[in-house]
């Protein structure tokens, strides 16, 4: 019994001495890899066509720490006023201690799925809360996760939209009308515009189309001359709706005497 | 029992308490460098400064009371009792493994469920190893 004891007290004492080094080598393990920055992400890369917004920012990890990482996931979530826009992650499997991994963390989202969430993130520039975390563990044993939420600044491509100067002329048929906008946002603006006519009970009375390219800051203004094809369906009032690719992004009033 | 032997049990005792109040003022020292460490790290945090101090005087109280009763079956008892505290209390001090600390709008949470899992391992064989030792005493007979 005796024997039993001391080998007893020789496993407690070992185990101990391992539960005690276990966090303090994992912490300078985590201190190796973030002082050197082996941890971080590069330049993202922001794309905006037919209607799709893309924003795809690489990142890496270079595991120069005394323990394999394991779990490793990048969460990214964009909302407004709590309610969630878009979120992307990714996740890595292992990176064993000594290897360097690449990976990319991808937005996507179109044009018609923001105008459902929030039509005023086309029109009107506001602040879009974000919330990154970063989840790791090391050894196989200790797990961290680090999670910050911050805002950023949404500059929208279609900064001030107006419709102006609505006329109609009644002998040539023509229904004109000018738009103005600036482009806020930090990639050009570049796909079909569409203006829909629309008369009292709602039929689509004609449209027409124009291709845009606005580059990122700068104003667009553009005029539009519809020749109504059937003259029998105008009103004296109805709605102007206009389209990006496939997105409504305004629509406004008209009224003739 | 004459005077001597009350005056011999008495001086026994007091040299115990004594030897007892000498090893726990050691393991206090001990304990307050380590305190005077963390507690920079964590003096934003004054929850687990608690927590620690917690844990602190209850391992120095049983460290006392386990030299007091040496030579009886209560140092078995309290050996059995300590591994027992650590076990819960290492299992609510953590949060069974999980804890979250939160400054600002960073939080930092950090898991450590197999690490604990090693702790209740280590304080369920220093139980058992107190049961084997409290057997052990009280097969022994006076002479031995």
């Amino acid at each position: 019994m005796r024997q039993t004891i001391r080998a007893l007290g020789w496993i407690i004492a070992i185990l101990w001495i391992i539960t005690l080094l276990l966090p303090v080598t994992v912490a300078f393990s985590l201190m190796k890899l973030l002082e050197a920055k082996n941890i971080g992400t590069q330049e993202p890369t922001i794309s905006f066509s037919n209607g799709n917004f893309t924003l795809s920012m690489p990142f890496y990890i270079n595991n120069t720490g005394f323990y394999d990482l394991s779990d490793i996931g990048i969460n990214i979530q964009m909302g407004k006023e709590k309610k969630t826009i878009s979120a992307a992650s990714t996740h890595l499997l292992n990176v064993p201690v000594g290897k360097k991994a690449d990976s990319s963390l991808n937005f996507s989202f179109s044009l018609e799925e923001l105008v459902l969430k929030d039509s005023e993130l086309l029109t009107n520039d506001t602040e879009l809360d974000m919330n990154a975390s970063l989840h790791l563990r090391v050894a196989y044993a200790i797990a961290f996760e680090a999670s910050m939420g911050f805002t950023t600044h949404w500059g929208v491509p279609f900064h001030n939209l107006t419709i102006y100067d609505i006329a109609y002329n009644s002998t040539t048929h023509v229904f004109s009308f000018f738009i103005n906008f600036d482009n806020h946002a930090s990639y050009p603006v570049n796909g079909t515009l569409t203006a829909k006519l629309y008369n009292s009970t709602n039929a689509l009375i004609d449209s027409a189309t124009q291709n845009v390219n606005v580059p990122s800051g700068e104003s667009f203004q553009t005029s539009f001359a519809i020749t109504i094809d059937d003259p029998s369906n105008m009103t004296h009032n109805g709605i102007i709706r206009l389209y990006f690719v496939d997105a409504q992004i305004s629509e406004k009033e008209w009224t003739f005497p | 029992m004459s005077e001597n032997e009350t005056k011999t049990v008495f001086r026994r005792l007091g040299l115990r308490i004594a030897k007892a109040t000498l090893v726990t003022a050691v393991t206090g020292v001990l304990w307050l460098v380590l305190w005077l460490l963390i507690s920079s790290l964590l003096a934003d945090f004054p929850e687990y400064l608690a927590l620690f101090a917690v844990l602190v005087w209850a391992l120095l109280f049983f460290t006392f009371a386990i030299k007091v009763s040496e030579g009886t079956i209560y140092k078995y008892i309290l050996i059995i009792m300590r591994g027992f505290f650590l076990i819960v209390y290492t299992a609510y001090a953590t949060n069974c493994g999980v804890r979250t600390v939160k400054i600002e709008d960073f939080t930092l949470t950090v898991e450590f469920i197999p690490l604990l899992a090693l702790m209740i391992t280590i304080n369920l064989l220093a139980i058992a190893r107190g049961l084997l030792q409290a057997i052990e005493f009280t097969s022994q007979s006076p002479k031995d």
